[in-house]
């Protein structure tokens, strides 16, 4: 091993050892981190036992004591703690019996020694300049024995993983996130699944029709699996979800993860195509009205935008289909795959809620940065006013927006069901809406839990997205 | 001589800017022309291209209010940047704007109505709204005499209708003789006491008018403003927001009335020799496919609208104002528990919880209330938790601590008091998008049982005679716009005047 190659294996250890020692310092991070690396921590738990009896602190410890011990120093702490104990006693008058005062004394005089003598140990070690051997320090003095570094990676895989997400901020961050995202997947997967196993109607009567005998509905009930109980019925339903295979639908017998595979994208796409325009629009109306404040165009396009927010999505549908369709025949009223002109309709329904709320967020929000200090330097530095907007303004303006654009976009996909309805469109939306009149239960389910899914991925990447955009919240991260 | 201009330009365009008359005006004369516009597309029949005379008539008339409210704003910009001020011979052709209110134009009266006086106390403001919302509420009552029968109620309804509007009158010209800005002599509190009790009708606004009477004269030996008499005053000076107000009070004051004034029978019972006519003086709105009278249907409509709004902005806010309070102010463990257990409700988007509760319980007014305020939980704890953080760094939340206060009364004392402005803001932006979501499920089926009138429910049935009579789908769209438009308004207006940083 060269010197290049050492110095390169220190610098990967001094990581690795702070960042271990970081770890163990985060009160919730460290049981997690104990169980990870179990095997690797018992052997330094025990090497730490041993070299701990050999450590400078006991040396001194037991120097201390035996000195103190041959100087009578502990005899004398008794005769104190006795005398003061008795004039207590007596303050207060109550009665000691010698014995308890004898146990009393012994206790607190113990206890007042050992505190004497760890405080006094410290203070020599500190003018020695040496320190208490750790836990971390037993660790850090195995580890830089290469043997040791090359064999504990076989148990303690998960452990080093743990070490190289920690120390970088953002892999810390994003992996919380998406730790948190999984449970929250979880957690929706459960209730939504407990609001509909406490349905009081019965989905077998509805399918089978009134003319059903009890054979056949129970006959129903046991082939979807609605005779067991709800904690077996959970768990199908959550490896169900997880495994993609949420069975079959009550009414059609089709395979409910293959129809929300089929009518999911055509959702999406609308949704994905109506956001990029609703951000075309909205920004520069936004920008354009926070920069002519209180003019003819800010009242204007704040007006519409208010306007846009308060028309419900199934009216403006129902509007566009009676102006556009059939009075002027231009576009057609519902829509089909690969068809574009049919598609207009939709994506505009869909976005102007969105749009609307973007352009008001991007106004306000501008309109903050714009009165603070950096963009006065800014100006004060003699860069032009559209410069300044494009540079320093619209950038730090963006997270509010980025957030606006997160929390609508989950209700769009929800909002989704209302617009498919009014277009005749197969996505999601409208596969949930038409099932739940059944109510097909694993079909609502999956539609509800799949499109929660979604959101909660696309607010993950929203949550990134602050990273780059803001270096004050990635250097905020680095802090931890 | 180039300075002496520039200076008095800019002298010109803050005078113009900060007279509240003259940016009212402005405003008054654009949204009579876009209505008078509105008028003039709709006064001609295209398919049958046929002219409708009594919409025409209407459009000439918002026409000519239209060009003198036109003629009123240059003369108040003459003014300012001649004297200064307005003079009070231009104040005085407010009272020929006035007779707009003939032609039901509520901008153009309400623009008179403040250009006549100069010295605008927010009393003076909310009296004229509430003279409105009488006088709107006797005019659509009065549209039932053309019908076959009136409800048994109507005559005595008419009667009570009358009387309260002409007390009202007397109020507003005592109020605008003797409510100045800071001081009201006491007989006024004779005034406020029949005020409250004329509230009965749902006019909301005499609530608001008694009680502000009331607390000016109690303080009147002591003319400082507390924080809501001021945001009183703000909101009032708010055109837009104080329309909203109108248009949300006016709603509840036809709902509270209509169990007098309107038949119920129809709007729900079905007339076949009637179905699917044309908008008339008997059927202002037309019929829908069972003779059912829409415009009836639209009036009482409106009580579920409201009902359902509330009260599934009601129920969140008081939940999720709790949650946010307790885990805002414990922290650690039980913030960490509440707000993730929340964050899974926030996951699913509201539409689609709502859909599964419904699936689950089925469609009805109850479940519809409980679906949509289970999914708003979340928002509102958020917003309440974040206040509740800021609040509870305060030094008066350490005094009491000091004194040995409990933890219960220290919330709700202390922190609650102080952070409910945002949360007010918050319920009043969002309670227009309940709506929204209260048809929007009507409309799908899964809202309110189908044979009572709701917005939703009419909207539904009118999508499928979208070809033949579009006015169905039109008209009840046309009120959910305006209510959520209204409540969007009073929410901005709100936003501003308690919290001009939040948004």
């Amino acid at each position: 091993m060269d010197v290049k190659e050492a110095a390169g294996f220190s610098r990967t250890i001094n990581h690795i050892t702070s960042t271990y020692r970081k770890i163990l310092l985060n009160p919730s991070y460290k049981y997690l981190f104990l169980l990870l690396g179990a095997p690797v921590h018992l052997v330094v738990f025990f090497v730490y036992m041993i070299q701990r009896n050999h450590d400078a602190y006991t040396a001194v410890v037991n120097r201390l004591r035996n000195e103190w011990l041959s100087s009578g120093y502990h005899l004398k702490l008794q005769e104190e703690i006795q005398d003061q104990l008795r004039r207590k006693a007596e303050f207060f008058q109550q009665q000691l019996s010698s014995e308890k005062l004898k146990r009393e004394t012994e206790r607190l005089a113990e206890q007042k020694f050992q505190e004497q003598l760890h405080d006094e140990a410290i203070k020599e070690m500190q003018l020695n300049g040496q320190s208490r051997l750790t836990f971390a320090d037993t660790f850090e003095s195995l580890i830089r024995r290469s043997a040791f570094f090359a064999i504990s990676w076989i148990p303690g895989l998960l452990m080093y993983l743990m070490i190289i997400l920690y120390s970088y901020p953002l892999l810390k961050f994003i992996s919380e996130r998406l730790v948190m995202t999984w449970f929250v997947i979880l957690g929706v997967s459960v209730l939504v699944f407990s609001i509909l196993y406490m349905s009081p109607m019965n989905p077998a009567a509805n399918i089978l029709g009134v003319t059903a005998t009890q054979e056949q509905i129970e006959a129903f009930n046991r082939l979807h699996g609605l005779d067991q109980s709800y904690w077996a019925q959970l768990w199908n339903t959550l490896k169900g979800i997880f495994t993609f295979d949420l069975g079959k639908s009550f009414s059609g017998n089709e395979q409910v993860t293959d129809s929300i595979a089929r009518k999911f994208p055509i959702t999406l796409t609308l949704t994905v195509i109506s956001l990029l325009i609703a951000m075309i629009i909205a920004i520069p109306i936004g920008i354009i009205s926070a920069t002519r404040k209180n003019s003819f165009w800010d009242y204007s396009f704040m007006f519409i935008a208010l306007l846009g927010l308060s028309i419900p999505n199934f009216w403006q549908g129902l509007i566009f289909i009676l102006g556009f369709s059939i009075n002027l025949k231009w576009l057609p009223a519902t829509y089909s795959p690969g068809n574009w002109l049919s598609m207009i309709m939709p994506v505009i329904v869909l976005g102007t809620a969105l749009t609307a709320s973007v352009a008001r967020m991007t106004r306000s929000s501008t309109l903050e940065v714009i009165h603070e200090d950096y963009i006065l330097t800014a100006k004060a530095k003699g860069i032009s006013s559209r410069q300044v907007l494009r540079r320093h303004a619209v950038r730090n303006a963006l997270i509010p927006i980025v957030t606006v654009i997160g929390l609508q976009f989950g209700a769009m996909l929800g909002g989704a069901a209302v617009t498919e309805k009014v277009f005749n469109i197969s996505g999601i939306g409208g596969y949930i809406v038409d099932k739940q009149f059944i109510p097909d239960i694993p079909a609502v389910m999956g539609g509800v839990v799949y499109t929660a899914i979604t959101i909660s991925i696309v607010n993950v990447m929203i949550d990134m997205m602050y990273a780059f955009l803001d270096p004050r919240i990635r250097s905020r991260m680095k802090q931890y | 001589m180039i300075k002496k201009n520039l200076q008095q330009s800019q002298q010109d365009r803050f005078r113009l800017k900060s007279s509240p008359e003259y940016s009212q005006a402005n405003f008054t004369w654009v949204v009579s022309l876009a209505l008078a516009l509105v008028l003039l597309l709709n006064s001609f029949a295209w398919g049958s291209l046929e002219v409708r005379p009594v919409i025409l008539v209407l459009f000439i008339l918002y026409t000519l209010f239209t060009l003198g409210q036109g003629a009123l704003t240059y003369q108040i910009r003459r003014d300012l940047t001649r004297h200064g001020e307005i003079r009070p011979a231009t104040r005085r052709w407010g009272y020929a704007g006035l007779l707009s209110l003939l032609t039901g134009n509520v901008f153009l009266t309400v623009a008179s109505f403040n250009l006549i006086k100069k010295q605008k106390s927010p009393e003076y403001t909310i009296s004229v709204y509430m003279l409105l919302t009488q006088i709107f509420v006797i005019a659509l009552s009065s549209l039932n005499m053309f019908k076959p029968y009136v409800s048994n109620g109507f005559l005595p309804g008419m009667g009570i209708l009358i009387a309260v509007t002409v007390f009202h009158l007397t109020a507003l010209l005592l109020v605008a003789k003797y409510a100045h800005q800071h001081v009201l002599p006491a007989r006024l509190k004779w005034l406020a006491l029949p005020l409250l009790l004329t509230a009965a009708t749902g006019n909301l606004f005499a609530v608001v008018l008694g009680l502000s009477l009331l607390s000016k004269i109690r303080r009147s030996a002591n003319p400082g403003a507390t924080r809501w008499a001021d945001v009183w005053i703000k909101i009032t000076s708010n055109h837009t927001a104080m329309l909203g107000m109108f248009f949300i009070i006016f709603l509840f004051t036809i709902s509270v009335s209509s169990l007098l004034t309107f038949e119920y029978s129809f709007a729900v019972d079905n007339n076949y020799s009637a179905i699917l006519q044309s908008p008339s003086l008997t059927y202002p709105l037309g019929t829908d496919d069972f003779g059912r009278c829409l415009y009836s249907r639209i009036v009482f409509g409106a009580r579920i609208s409201l009902i359902v709004g509330f009260m599934s902005t009601l129920i969140p806010v008081i939940i999720g104002g709790i949650l946010g309070a307790i885990s805002g102010y414990y922290g650690r463990h039980t913030d960490n528990i509440i707000m993730r257990a929340l964050d899974i409700l926030y996951a699913i988007p509201g539409i689609l919880l709502a859909i599964a509760i419904i699936a689950a319980f089925g469609a009805n007014t109850f479940n519809l209330i409980i679906a949509l305020s289970v999914g708003a939980i979340p928002t509102y704890a958020r917003t309440m938790r974040a206040n509740v953080l800021m609040v509870s760094t305060y030094e008066y939340v350490d005094a009491a601590r000091a004194f040995g206060s409990s933890h219960l009364s220290i919330i709700f004392k202390h922190i609650v008091p102080n952070s409910l402005a945002p949360m007010i803001v918050k319920s009043t932006l969002t309670i227009g998008g309940a709506v929204i979501a209260t048809s929007s499920l009507s409309y799908l089926g899964l809202g309110v049982e189908p044979h009572i009138p709701e917005w939703g429910n009419i909207l539904k049935i009118g999508s499928t005679y979208l070809e033949t009579n579009s006015y169905l789908a039109i008209y009840p769209g046309l009120a959910i716009i305006a209510l959520v438009l209204s409540f969007n308004f009073l929410g901005d207006g709100l936003r501003d005047a308690l919290d001009p940083k939040l948004d």
